[in-house]
């Protein structure tokens, strides 16, 4: 299984945002995304998930062009959590984890023990089994941000690309869900997200892709990318890297 | 939102036990000659030929009935699928334009070209209202996503007072047409008859069919564009075949009753409020809800000035209006 982008290039409007990316996914892996606001990230994660359609060049799953493959299968092979999310009137969070299972279910969206389990399973897991019966409308930012990955994981895909998926979160929180996504990553899936605080990446990650202006500037294992020169090119900012005193990955300190 | 503590099956069977009333009462109330309500019974079932009620009952209030029952149901679907697919509470056929483009279709082939028929006129309505609803979602630019409430419901509403000036034009350029052609802008029952009837069941059944499958996607577009495009939505073929389906629903309720509003408006809200969200649960109460709606209205437009006749359709304004202006005040668009 992969994914990959040949010549890609995709924005809004005539103006290219991600410009002329070659990128190969590493299956297997948990992947970040880093890079300044507006750099393209999101723009990126949405044109592997087939939310934008490219101006130019290709997206590929498993060597077949993103685009002749049809939206339920696609929908059962890769899942996206955008950046921001609406808030749906009065419908409650277990029916909306539940339709995460849309890609899978008969006719008439018709639900069958092995999705009750899945999205029993995965509201454990994000811990929002005690909000079932309650309005997504009327939780708070976390708690939605939590609802919304569960709808997201339900799809149980094989690829998983979220888009800041610790947005809203408390730190306690942000913890768990990096813990989740490592062991999601050892139950064999492949997860791209979209991170903005770099020490979290290079702690829980374990391929960085580092991105400016639409291009992507390097990628590797976060030892490797992490540097002193690439903070001060990127980000613009003078900072040391130092080693994480208990997972001993690159720590980065701003002067 | 108050969701009522009734399960979704006895809403059903409640609302079904209110519309089989509401259509008994429609059989013989307000009658020139005395309809008795064992007259209306007994035409259903074994006809007195004799009997003048009785063939007043079959043969003017049955087709009457029924015709009233389709339009309630596809009017109340077709504004659950319009809202669905624009993600805006105040999409429905009549502010979003489709009413007034399909009664400028069918009054140009009835006042121009009369020999087309009913099914002629039909496909004229259908066209009309397909062109309006083009001009609405370009204009609106609905297609590009959800958020542009207000700049939709503007553009229905100026193609709509487009449309309704062209009609008129058209009525004073073929003027010995006109009376026809008024009574039917204002929606009114009192043609409907058996071939009525006939022209419009299986559109009607194809329409509420389709609706119904539609259901479960509708329920994804909820969440937002993107995310039922994650899910697995193709975007385009929902919103051309629920386009299709609206033109379907909208155009043959229209082209045998007239133009009449505010039931696709109105209903979806109400069944919301009964149903919940789950658009498989609360569209199948809205068609029953909307049947309701029109029948009844249509029983108080012939008693409201008794013996003559007043338009269902104004029936239903007095009753929609002062909804719409509730939405509108509850709503931020």
């Amino acid at each position: 299984m992969s994914l990959s982008t040949h010549n890609l290039s995709v924005g809004y409007h005539d103006k290219a945002i991600v410009k002329q990316v070659d990128l190969n996914i590493p299956a297997g892996k948990i992947i970040a995304l880093l890079g300044p606001n507006g750099c393209g990230k999101s723009t990126l994660l949405k044109a592997m998930a087939r939310i934008l359609s490219p101006m130019d060049g290709q997206v590929h799953w498993q060597g077949q062009n993103l685009h002749n493959i049809a939206s339920k299968k696609l929908a059962q092979q890769l899942a996206l959590l955008p950046q921001t999310q609406p808030i749906p009137e009065g419908i409650k969070v277990k029916d909306l984890v539940a339709y995460g299972r849309s890609p899978y279910t008969g006719f008439w969206g018709r639900i069958n023990k092995e999705d009750h389990e899945i999205i029993a399973q995965v509201m454990q897991e994000t811990g929002i089994t005690e909000l079932a019966e309650q309005l997504v409308s009327e939780l708070s930012g976390g708690q939605r941000q939590r609802v919304w990955l569960a709808m997201t994981l339900a799809q149980d895909t094989p690829y998983l690309l979220l888009d800041e998926p610790t947005t809203y979160m408390d730190l306690s929180h942000q913890v768990e869900l990096m813990h989740l996504l490592r062991k999601l990553n050892l139950q064999g899936k492949t997860i791209i997200t979209v991170l903005h605080d770099i020490n979290q990446a290079a702690r829980y990650c374990d391929h960085l892709i580092v991105m400016k202006q639409g291009k992507i500037i390097t990628q590797g294992a976060p030892d490797s990318v992490l540097t002193q020169q690439l903070l001060k090119e990127v980000f613009s900012l003078d900072a040391q890297i130092h080693q994480d005193p208990i997972a001993q990955t690159p720590m980065c300190v701003v002067e | 939102m108050i969701p009522l503590r009734f399960s979704f099956c006895a809403q059903c069977l409640l609302l079904l036990l209110l519309l089989l009333t509401c259509s008994w009462i429609s059989l013989f109330s307000w009658s020139v000659i005395t309809v008795t309500p064992a007259d209306a019974l007994q035409a259903l079932y074994n006809m007195d030929q004799d009997s003048i009620a009785q063939h007043i009952a079959h043969d003017l209030r049955l087709p009457r009935m029924l015709v009233g029952i389709m339009v309630g149901a596809n009017l109340a679907a077709a504004g659950v699928i319009m809202q669905g697919l624009t993600q805006n509470p105040l999409a429905s056929p009549s502010v979003l334009g489709i009413n007034a483009g399909a009664a400028l279709g069918m009054a140009s082939v009835s006042t121009i070209a009369p020999w087309f028929g009913l099914l002629g006129s039909s496909i004229a309505a259908m066209i009309g209202g397909g062109i309006a609803w083009a001009f609405v979602m370009l204009l609106g630019s609905a297609w590009r996503g959800g958020n542009e409430h207000g700049r939709l419901v503007l553009a229905g509403v100026a193609i709509s007072a487009l449309c309704a000036a062209l009609t008129k034009a058209v009525i004073i350029i073929a003027e010995d047409q006109a009376a026809g052609v008024l009574t039917w802008l204002a929606g009114s029952l009192s043609d409907a008859r058996w071939q009525t009837f006939d022209a419009l069941w299986p559109l009607c059944l194809v329409g509420l069919l389709g609706a119904m499958l539609i259901a479960p996607t509708l329920n994804l577009l909820q969440l937002g564009d993107d995310n039922a495009r994650n899910l697995g939505v193709s975007l385009m073929w929902v919103k051309l075949g629920g386009s299709f389906l609206v033109l379907l629903l909208v155009g043959s309720a229209i082209s045998s009753v007239g133009a009449i509003g505010f039931v696709g408006l109105l209903v979806p809200h109400m069944a919301r409020m009964l149903a919940g969200q789950d658009h498989r649960k609360f569209l199948p109460i809205a068609m029953i809800l909307g049947a309701c709606l029109v029948v009844l209205s249509d029983t108080i437009s012939r008693g409201i000035i008794y013996p003559a006749e007043t338009p269902a359709g104004a029936i239903l304004a007095l009753i929609g209006a002062p909804f719409f202006i509730y939405l509108v005040r509850k709503r931020t668009l």
